[in-house]
């Protein structure tokens, strides 16, 4: 008797959620975003069972929010990456260009998490040859992994055959572009700075989650935003071509850029007067 | 030999083989062969011999961390240990490396394994593990497991 139905099947039923469609037009961003992504459980773990304390909060809050931006960020770029102009990720030197920004983000991840398990600072940690220069070798990495914006956001602004709408295209190479532009002169005014704080606070009053001071200024406010606008910007193009057509939703898309450069500009001054964006009631 | 001098022998015996797998893709059958099967076996021996001797004098049991901790207070209980480490990560760096070559998995992303599966074990497996995860989720169709 040969009764198909009754033999079991060799596939399982269930079907296997695949991020390919999401992120397979960059393997290499999206798997490293993929597995620092993973890595959280580790970090999780490590903050359930470690009692220490850092400026007031668990030693791993920090690592945590490095591994959430950075998955973000690198699967952001991911799934970006099909608007890339035709052939260009198979191409010798993005796939160099690519492979260094992955080192620059693993290494980031591993010299924030290293600090935590030593129990020490990893930004703003000076005084000793080696620590200078390992603080100064971050820097340089953090802004290398930021050109990679940059490059996607001039990559897909000169792509006129990606196939997306004029004012959307313009949003995710404007949002793309400002990240860099903006990250750079924030974070580069932060790492060189005696710490992200401007004031002394007193209550350690914070922002949930965050961890954005309440009292003082604190210039990782600006940060935030500056390093976000490869979302916001997007996501203002959504609805600019959601609501308008042609010139004008390329249009709404520039007032939106101008918009969020001057709210980056207006939270990194506010930090720099010692104001907070969230002051206390 | 006493337990220092073994011990001394142990680690270079284990590092071979490691530099074997780091260097597996010119001659992979031959890297199998060494770090995946003669070396293990050679520490695996090691191991067995050192418990069938020294495990009458030894204080201590399994049944709770202090008794385990007290176990390694005796010398060649804790180099059987430590074999037992030895043995176990380069077996576990072996089958790390056979399975990124079915898979295809680059040996690029295989020497960062390699090396924390030498310092610290379960994390590196735990990170290829990982890549393997990330691999399925990204893969176009389902991987067959």
């Amino acid at each position: 008797m040969t009764d198909a139905a009754l033999q079991p099947s060799r596939r399982l039923p269930v079907r296997r959620i695949t991020l390919h469609r999401l992120f397979g037009a960059e393997p290499v961003l999206a798997g490293t975003g993929v597995v620092i992504g993973l890595s959280l459980v580790v970090t999780a773990g490590a903050m359930a069972l470690d009692t220490r304390a850092f400026q007031g909060e668990t030693i791993w809050s920090k690592p945590i929010k490095f591994q959430v931006a950075l998955a973000i960020y690198t699967l952001t770029l991911a799934f970006f990456a099909r608007w890339l102009p035709r052939g260009m990720t198979a191409r010798r030197d993005y796939r160099l260009f690519a492979g260094i920004v992955v080192v620059a983000v693993l290494a980031e991840t591993a010299w924030i998490g290293g600090a935590a398990m030593a129990g020490t600072a990893s930004h703003f940690n000076v005084g000793t040859p080696f620590k200078d220069a390992l603080y100064a070798t971050m820097g340089a990495f953090a802004v290398l992994l930021t050109t990679a914006s940059l490059v996607y956001g001039i990559a897909i602004g000169r792509n006129t055959a990606c196939g997306l709408d004029p004012a959307m295209r313009l949003a995710i190479a404007l949002g793309l572009v400002l990240t860099f532009v903006l990250t750079i002169p924030v974070a580069g005014y932060m790492a060189s700075a005696p710490g992200h704080l401007v004031g002394t606070p007193e209550l350690g009053a914070r922002v949930p989650i965050l961890g954005w001071s309440r009292e003082v200024g604190d210039l990782r406010v600006a940060h935030f935003l500056a390093t976000h606008a490869l979302h916001a910007l997007p996501a203002a193009g959504l609805i600019a071509v959601a609501t308008t057509r042609g010139r004008t939703a390329s249009g709404l898309v520039w007032v939106a850029a101008v918009a969020f450069t001057a709210a980056t500009a207006f939270a990194f001054l506010q930090a720099l007067a010692g104001r907070p964006l969230f002051p206390l009631p | 030999m006493d337990a220092d001098q073994l011990f001394a022998v142990s680690g270079p015996v284990a590092m071979t083989g490691w530099a074997v797998l780091a260097a597996s893709p010119l001659a992979p059958r031959a890297a199998q062969i060494a770090a995946g099967i003669a070396i293990p076996a050679i520490l695996s021996l090691a191991y067995t011999v050192l418990i069938l001797v020294a495990w009458s004098e030894a204080d201590g049991g399994f049944d709770s961390l202090a008794n385990v901790m007290t176990l390694f207070d005796t010398p060649m209980v804790a180099l059987a240990g430590w074999v037992h480490y030895l043995a176990f990560d380069l077996f576990v760096g072996a089958w790390v490396v056979r399975r990124a070559r079915r898979d295809g998995v680059a040996h690029i992303l295989v020497l960062p394994c390699l090396l924390l599966t030498f310092l610290f074990g379960p994390a590196g497996l735990l990170l290829f593990l990982a890549i393997g995860a990330a691999r399925s989720l990204l893969a176009p169709r389902p991987i067959e497991a």
